[in-house]
């Protein structure tokens, strides 16, 4: 079985039978965390020594890690509100899993913030909020409050997944050793979730193409957003302008493989 | 791994300790730990690879219908558990009541999709799946359900974990402690598919019974229309109970006499709360689960500060 951490494993390219067989279960959802989490309790390996930072530097690393804890809580809020919408049983079971990796992932930014010293981890991340993720998350929930699977569904497992996979593995790539231990685990998962949305999205546009406008809709809504979090991540990360990379593209191949130009 | 179990901790026995370390003994790490990497590590959908249905279960046409029913009541109950969990998230008043009932939600998708994997096994299509759950789920325990999540949807978190993790987790345990008793010389691969979900049911009882207790003392207006939840609940349970016991002598009989006829009999010395499941009628099985239930609700009740309410009696 191809598992979510093999580089080259495509779960949108199976057959739909094969996908759905495959991928929404938990079985697969246990073999493919099995793999990665083991022995990486708090998703990193607890002999890595921490580093020790800066105070700018360990500042920066705080206000990441607590916007991170915003996407991922609007992301098990979302998840598990959508599992009573989901169509079918498979459905889901996938969203099940993929709320517990959710709830995983705040885990473990909380923990990874309470590391470096934060006291009060739930103010700390209300202070330092991004207002343009807050108003995503309120996009996000109003979808999965007014039943609407395919924005919702599209909005979480596309727009969210794709935007926090692309900063997560730019931010592993410069990362300090536990942080970046963290961040593999995460991206991981956000893989898993970013193949069933494209899969689930796919088919339905198959089925229903007049959708397509819907979902641009939406899309054109929240990609200033989108865009905006990437912009203040690259300030938290200490960036300069000159120096800010386009980790726009994947976001945008992303969401043009389901042809939903703007 | 710590070797306490926070599903076996009693509400008097955390006063003192602060819920935030109380709740740290249900995150995803332990989860991780207790469940995917330790009961379940090896099985497939719940049990060993190499266990399969008895033949006789799936050539005797009754026997197996009778699974079939059974297995759909095990389906509906888990169902109606995994829609309440996950509507509870967003509900929940700290991250670490979010975290554990998305571990919940994970356990309750797991179980949907173990016993609709038994259902296949036992020769359901996977197609029909859906159907036969809507055409054999007893009436009585849709109500039941039903019930429980007017409470999700309407945002009520107290009356929810309650109607949850007490009553419906509660009923659940000792169901699935009777179904395993009952399978443990027979039909070892549902008896050990059953021992993963009572160690998961455990845990979820022990989180309600330990978490809620809290809220009902800062919401004491929220125990009169919990108790009412409660009986009608119970109510319901009760009657799908009878239903589900009212034919089933014909086929306790049946799978005796089987098992009689190849010179074994897999119940003998076997009891369940202090019935011979050998010589246990219907009747008095269903007696004896009832009992047991409604035990256990007033016990875990009156330890979150609620008043058991004694249901009406189906006709």
């Amino acid at each position: 079985m191809g598992g979510a951490d093999d580089e080259a494993w495509e779960p949108h390219l199976l057959e739909e039978d094969d996908f759905l067989r495959e991928v929404q279960s938990f079985s697969f959802w246990f073999e493919a965390v099995e793999g990665y989490l083991e022995d990486r309790p708090m998703g990193f390996d607890p002999d890595l020594t921490d580093t020790h930072f800066e105070p700018a530097e360990r500042e920066q690393l705080i206000t990441l890690l607590a916007n991170y804890c915003v996407g991922e809580t609007a992301a098990l809020e979302a998840s598990s509100g959508l599992v009573r919408l989901a169509a079918n049983n498979r459905s889901q079971i996938f969203m099940a899993t993929q709320a517990a990796d959710e709830a995983r992932h705040v885990e473990v930014f909380r923990r990874r913030l309470a590391a470096l010293g934060v006291s009060d981890v739930d103010e700390v991340i209300a202070t330092r909020a991004n207002p343009a993720l807050i108003e995503f998350r309120r996009h996000l929930l109003a979808f999965v409050d007014e039943g609407q699977w395919d924005l919702a569904v599209f909005a979480q497992n596309v727009l969210l997944e794709t935007m926090e996979d692309t900063v997560f593995r730019f931010h592993q790539s410069t990362a300090d050793p536990v942080t970046a231990q963290i961040l593999e685990g995460v991206v991981a998962d956000e893989r898993r979730h970013l193949g069933f949305g494209e899969n689930d999205l796919g088919r339905r546009l198959a089925r229903d193409p007049a959708r397509r406008h819907d979902l641009a809709q939406v899309r054109m809504d929240l990609d200033p957003l989108v865009l905006n979090s990437f912009e203040a991540t690259y300030r938290d990360l200490g960036l300069r302008r000159d120096e800010f990379p386009d980790l726009g593209r994947s976001y945008l191949e992303a969401v043009e493989r389901l042809g939903l130009d703007t | 791994m710590s070797a306490r179990d926070p599903g076996t901790e009693r509400g008097s026995e955390i006063q003192g300790v602060l819920m935030a370390d109380f709740l740290s003994q249900y995150s995803i790490q332990r989860w991780l730990e207790m469940c995917p990497q330790g009961y379940l590590d090896g099985t497939v959908y719940g049990h060993d690879p190499d266990e399969t249905e008895p033949e006789e279960l799936l050539e005797i046409g009754s026997l197996r219908e009778a699974s079939i029913a059974v297995t759909v009541q095990l389906i509906a109950g888990e169902r109606c558990a995994l829609a309440a969990s996950s509507g509870l998230i967003n509900h929940a008043p700290d991250d670490m009541s979010k975290t554990f009932l998305a571990t919940q939600t994970l356990d309750e998708a797991r179980h949907v999709e173990i016993f609709t994997q038994r259902l296949i096994d036992l020769g359901v299509k996977r197609e029909d799946v859906n159907s036969t759950v809507a055409d054999l789920a007893n009436p009585n325990l849709v109500r039941f359900a039903e019930v429980l999540l007017e409470k999700v949807s309407s945002g009520d978190f107290v009356a929810g974990v309650v109607g949850q993790n007490i009553i419906l987790e509660g009923m659940a345990f000792s169901v699935f402690e009777m179904l395993q008793a009952a399978s443990a010389g027979n039909n070892p691969k549902f008896a050990q598919t059953l021992a993963g979900t009572i160690a998961d049911e455990r845990r979820h009882v022990g989180f309600g019974e330990n978490s809620i207790g809290g809220l009902i003392r800062q919401h004491p207006e929220k125990r009169a229309e919990v108790e009412k939840m409660q009986a009608e609940m119970a109510y319901y349970m009760l009657a799908t109970f009878t239903e589900m016991f009212s034919d089933a002598g014909t086929r306790m009989e049946e799978a005796k006499q089987l098992a009689m006829a190849k010179g074994e009999n897999p119940m003998e010395g076997v009891s369940w709360h202090g019935a011979d499941l050998a010589t246990v009628t219907p009747s008095e099985m269903e007696a004896v689960l009832a009992d047991t239930v409604l035990g256990e609700f007033k016990t875990r009740l009156g330890r979150i500060g609620i008043d058991y309410q004694t249901p009406k009696v189906p006709a």
